[in-house]
């Protein structure tokens, strides 16, 4: 018995659900093999364009942080992805995927069967669909390569090429497979986005990311990711989401993608559908179940509300659309519209069809559930002890202790307490992350992994609360109560003021805060 | 002769396993006649006092709360004087039969449970027959428990009186194997396998106690001095329950904290950082308090308390050491930096203290089936139905609740735990552990709640309304059809009642 099925149709959570409701050891990779380019060899067709030429290499020399001594990087790392030319209005651009360029401290980029190694620099990157422009400043660069133009949406059953430069060799490579199927996927770099995606079955290696997936000499994708466990099946990032974002861009600042927070569920019981005012076996009308806090939402729309149609779309009794031939989750009806933009919506609202417009935004309330990018990590150092905001990010380094019960406190405050109490949700909940060993705080119990909740009787709702809760404190101790069971610590002020700069300097932490 | 255990589902833990596997060996007995062994013949005089127990109990499947599989277990008891033999409770709950063998062979009477105490983790069993009795004698016992003893393990093994040393590792202060009710153990250090099955401990020829697990090398033992005081309450017809600190307290390791909270000198004494929520005004004790002192023991940083018998072991344990439930315990804490002298009411130890209660024994599971949606209690023997690491594998939100105290607008929570496909319930088949807000309106926290409120649908249907959160909030079901695909799904899925409930007070006030 599988007792953690989720239910269809749920807009904001599908994400979430993969990562999380398995448990939480989920947090650590079950999704997160990044795969990149599928290569597929290809018969190239005689006298058509050479695509290969505006494909392009890319190397990324990056650095992660460390989420629980934040101002630590880990070691350098080197990547390699792909990218490929496009002509932008503001010039020639390479795009690639946003993981292939993500923590980068160096990127370099090179043409096809060039030695020589380009600076490039990011331009526009959008975590959320997993994209970003790339800029490189020579103009030699260029020359000679021509920008790859968009096709659209390929069918299922037809044949795409897919060039790139995998790993298990140093040059460009090509694979071909067919699309398999096109529905709403997990874009696991951001980790808590669905959005519509191409399944096909070129044989995937891990390694690059970010080439082309081309169809009569079009891109008709990006590739980006596959899944492990599943075998023959390569994902890509379809023109529709391509389109967005360099629409997105025109403006020179990238917004993202907008979210209704809806879940809407499938409305395919008899009983229910006529308590509503449908017909008890239609195929029509998907009900909402619950609306997060998005404001605009919760005005225009309210649970039971039976959505009939969304940008013109009819919506299926299992909460789906047909786009373009296909059965996908109605979510992608909303992911069309820009940030700012209005969709409309016919709906049925206690047995009266009534039109609307929902306006969209982009919703960045869930932003810590998500894996964060390029934002070195906030943190701030007193006495030794390291405060940092609670994220998955942060999670993630608890590895197998996540899941125990000295964790499950973090896990409720970080993934339930926005939805089951909204009116306690901290904007930002700060964790001891741990305590820089020192006479002054050798004898606290409590050193790591414990949620903050009072510091010299101050709620803590964000990191500048520890800030100001410490520096406005008079008394002989710096009183600290976590949430839980009520434990609670102390810090001698003074010698605590005293030990600052010496733990700083003995511990390597150049800086108290990043705030 | 014992029955599979291919029907035991829920394996309670690594040790369980290996007492299993124990028991299957043991039940490789012959069914010759009972030659009982006589004294002074160079024989073990043990024999004489230690006999085996087969006990068939019912094992409830929490997925599937109508079923009734059972499995048969054997372990050891202990003649004690009256004709009483003493056990552990563990593996007596919701039993069939119970039966006794002396000797380690040969024929099994009907035995009785006369007694039994989950908390305290001991039974008292008698067996009518005489023959029975022919030639056993009550064990010889010790309440001192020597440090430097040579410890044995006695066990009845294919029919003889197994005798292996462990070696004394240290008196420890921990939870019972059925109880949260802290009590003193003895921890011997042992690589036989297939131990907690109420075997003997001995020194000098002495039981000095009665196994109650094993884990890795460690072999926990009930000590008989814990065990004595407990029979001799019973004997004396007082009141036997084990109490336990209903207090949250933390170590005082750190001098900036006792300055914090006025305490002179040197660090000492548990600081209390939690205090039951439902405490009446007879409470003694307030958060921040210092203990000091209980029952005349000095607590130190640790929260340790010096004993003559045991050595350092947690405070703790003295809410079992000398008291039972109801009894005021003298304690010296510090508030606000004036020393103070209070009677601590030692509360009960029962299992409805917790949100999610940790046991139900000796009574069916309940459920209600209603077109297919089964609603079940939450409580933690359902969450055990995920394995002996729930805590890890069970949905997360669920187990979390595990943490969390009764209070009077929460003081039990039903799941809708799954939904038995049915036409009527078309749409719903993928809903899984849901907890349930209200039903028709009426708010529902107990089984009987539920059945009450699908009394009361409006407009021809049932709303059903689950918890806030992430999760789905409504589904509404057919009123009309309701009984009828009741019906329905109770004949297709082989469940032979609709419901198992008993009164909401019963079930809050059980222990």
């Amino acid at each position: 018995m599988s007792p953690w099925a989720p239910p269809r149709g749920n807009l904001w959570f599908c994400s979430r659900r993969l990562t999380h409701t398995a448990g939480p050891t989920i947090f650590a990779a079950v999704l997160r093999v990044i795969l990149g380019f599928l290569a597929l060899l290809v018969a190239a067709s005689a006298g058509a364009a050479a695509p290969e030429r505006s494909v392009i290499q890319i190397f990324n020399f990056s650095q992660q942080p460390v989420w629980d001594a934040p101002w630590r990087w880990q070691p350098v790392r080197r990547e390699g992805g792909s990218g490929f030319v496009i002509r932008t209005p503001a010039g020639l651009r390479v795009m690639s995927n946003a993981h292939v360029v993500s923590w980068s401290r160096q990127l370099l980029v090179r043409r096809f069967q060039d030695p020589r190694p380009y600076q490039a620099e990011v331009e526009f990157i959008g975590h959320d669909c997993d994209l970003v422009l790339i800029r490189v400043a020579d103009e030699a660069f260029f020359q000679g390569i021509e920008p790859l133009g968009f096709g659209d949406l390929p069918e299922v059953r037809s044949t795409v090429v897919t060039y790139g430069y995998p790993a298990g060799g140093e040059q460009i490579s090509y694979t071909r497979g067919v699309v398999s199927r096109i529905e709403l996927q997990n874009y696991v770099h951001i980790g808590n986005r669905a959005m519509l995606a191409v399944q096909t079955d070129a044989a995937i290696n891990p390694g690059n990311s970010g080439g082309p997936v081309i169809q009569e000499d079009k891109v008709v994708g990006v590739a980006f990711q596959g899944v492990p466990g599943l075998e023959n099946a390569g994902f890509f990032i379809p023109p529709e989401v391509i389109r967005h974002f360099l629409r997105d861009v025109e403006d020179g600042t990238y917004h993202g993608f907008p979210l209704a927070g809806l879940r809407v569920v499938s409305l395919q019981n008899p009983a229910y559908r006529k308590f509503l005012g449908l017909p008890e076996t239609g195929e029509t009308g998907a009900r909402i179940d619950g609306i997060i806090d998005v404001p605009a939402s919760r005005e225009v729309l309210r649970p039971d509300d039976v959505l009939l149609e969304v940008a013109g779309f009819p919506v299926a009794s299992d909460a789906t659309i047909v786009y373009r031939e296909n059965r996908v989750a109605v979510a992608l009806a909303f992911q069309q519209a820009q940030h700012g933009e209005k969709v409309p919506i016919r709906l049925l609202r206690e047995g009266k069809e009534t039109k609307v417009e929902l306006p969209l935004s982009v919703y960045a309330g869930d932003r810590t559930i998500g894996n964060q990018y390029d934002q070195p990590p906030r943190y701030f150092v007193h006495g030794g002890l390291v405060f940092a905001p609670l994220s998955q990010d942060y999670l993630r380094t608890l590895g197998r202790e996540l899941g125990d019960t000295s964790t499950s406190e973090l896990v409720y405050e970080l993934f339930y307490t926005r939805h089951e109490k909204p009116d306690k949700l901290r904007s930002e909940p700060v964790v001891l992350a741990g305590a820089l060993a020192h006479e002054v705080n050798a004898n606290l119990n409590v050193r790591s992994r414990a949620l903050v909740d009072r510091i010299n009787g101050v709620r803590i709702e964000k990191l500048e609360d520890v800030v100001r809760a410490l520096d406005e404190n008079r008394g002989g101790q710096h009183v600290i109560e976590f949430v839980g069971k009520g434990g609670f610590e102390c810090l001698d002020r003074e010698a605590a003021a005293a030990a600052n700069d010496e733990i700083l300097k003995t511990y390597g932490v150049t800086n108290d805060r990043r705030l | 002769m014992i029955r599979s255990f291919i029907n035991a589902r829920p394996i309670r833990s690594a040790a369980g396993v290996l007492a299993t596997l124990g028991v299957l060996l043991l039940a490789g007995l012959t069914l010759s006649p009972t030659v009982m062994a006589a004294e002074g013949n160079g024989r073990n005089p043990m024999e004489l006092s230690v006999v085996t127990l087969e006990i068939t109990a019912k094992e409830y499947d929490y997925f599937q709360p109508w079923n009734k599989p059972t499995r048969s277990i054997r372990k050891h008891a202990l003649v004690n004087a009256g004709r009483e033999l003493v056990t552990t409770a563990q593996n007596l709950a919701d039993r069939t039969l119970v039966r006794a063998q002396k000797g380690g062979r040969g024929r099994w009477f009907n035995a009785e449970v006369k007694w039994l105490d989950y908390h305290a983790n001991l039974a008292v069993v008698t067996v009518a027959d005489e023959g029975f009795w022919t030639g056993l004698q009550p064990a010889p016992v010790s309440e001192v428990m020597p440090r430097l003893a040579e410890y044995e393990i006695i066990r009845w093994r294919d029919g003889n009186l197994e005798t292996r040393r462990a070696d004394f590792s240290k008196f420890t202060v921990g939870d019972g194997a059925l109880s949260f009710a802290p009590r003193i153990q003895l921890e011997l250090n042992t690589e036989i396998s297939g131990l907690g099955w109420a075997e003997p401990v001995t020194a000098g020829g002495k039981v000095l106690g009665i196994s109650v697990s094993k884990g890795g090398n460690v072999c926990l033992v009930a000590p008989w001095a814990f065990i004595q005081r407990i029979l001799e309450a019973r004997r004396q017809g007082k009141d036997s329950a084990l109490g336990y600190f209903d207090f949250v307290w933390q170590q005082s390791l750190n001098p900036a904290t006792l300055q914090h909270l006025k305490l002179e000198g040197d660090p000492r004494g548990a600081v209390l950082i939690d205090v039951p929520k439902t405490a009446g005004t007879d409470y003694a004790l307030k958060k921040h308090d210092i203990i000091l002192e209980v029952d005349g023991f000095a607590v130190d940083s640790d929260g340790d308390i010096e004993d003559p018998e045991f050595g350092h072991v947690m405070m703790e344990g003295l809410a079992t050491r000398r008291h039972f439930a109801g009894d005021r315990i003298p304690m010296k804490i510090l508030r606000d930096g004036k020393p103070l002298e209070i009677q601590y009411l030692l509360p009960q130890a029962k299992y409805s203290v917790d949100l999610l209660p940790m046991h139900s024994f000796d009574e069916e599971p309940e459920y209600l089936v209603a077109g297919g949606f089964l609603f079940q209690p939450l409580t933690q023997s359902y969450l055990r139905g995920w394995g002996d690491d729930w805590r890890r594998r069970a949905p997360f939100r669920l187990s979390y609740y595990a943490g969390e105290s009764p209070t009077p607008e929460r003081p039990a929570l039903v799941i809708l735990t799954q939904v038995l496909p049915d036409p009527i319930n078309i749409g719903y088949q993928d809903i899984r552990s849901l907890v349930v807000e209200k039903i028709n309106g009426r708010v529902v926290r107990f089984l009987a709640d539920v059945e009450e409120a699908l009394k009361a649908p409006k407009d021809g249907v049932h709303v059903v309304e689950f918890f806030r959160g992430d999760n789905l909030q409504r589904v509404l079901l057919d009123a009309t059809q309701l009984e009828a695909a009741t019906s329905r799904v109770l004949k297709r899925y082989g469940i032979p009642a609709a419901s198992v409930i008993r009164p909401p007070r019963a079930a809050a006030a059980k222990s």
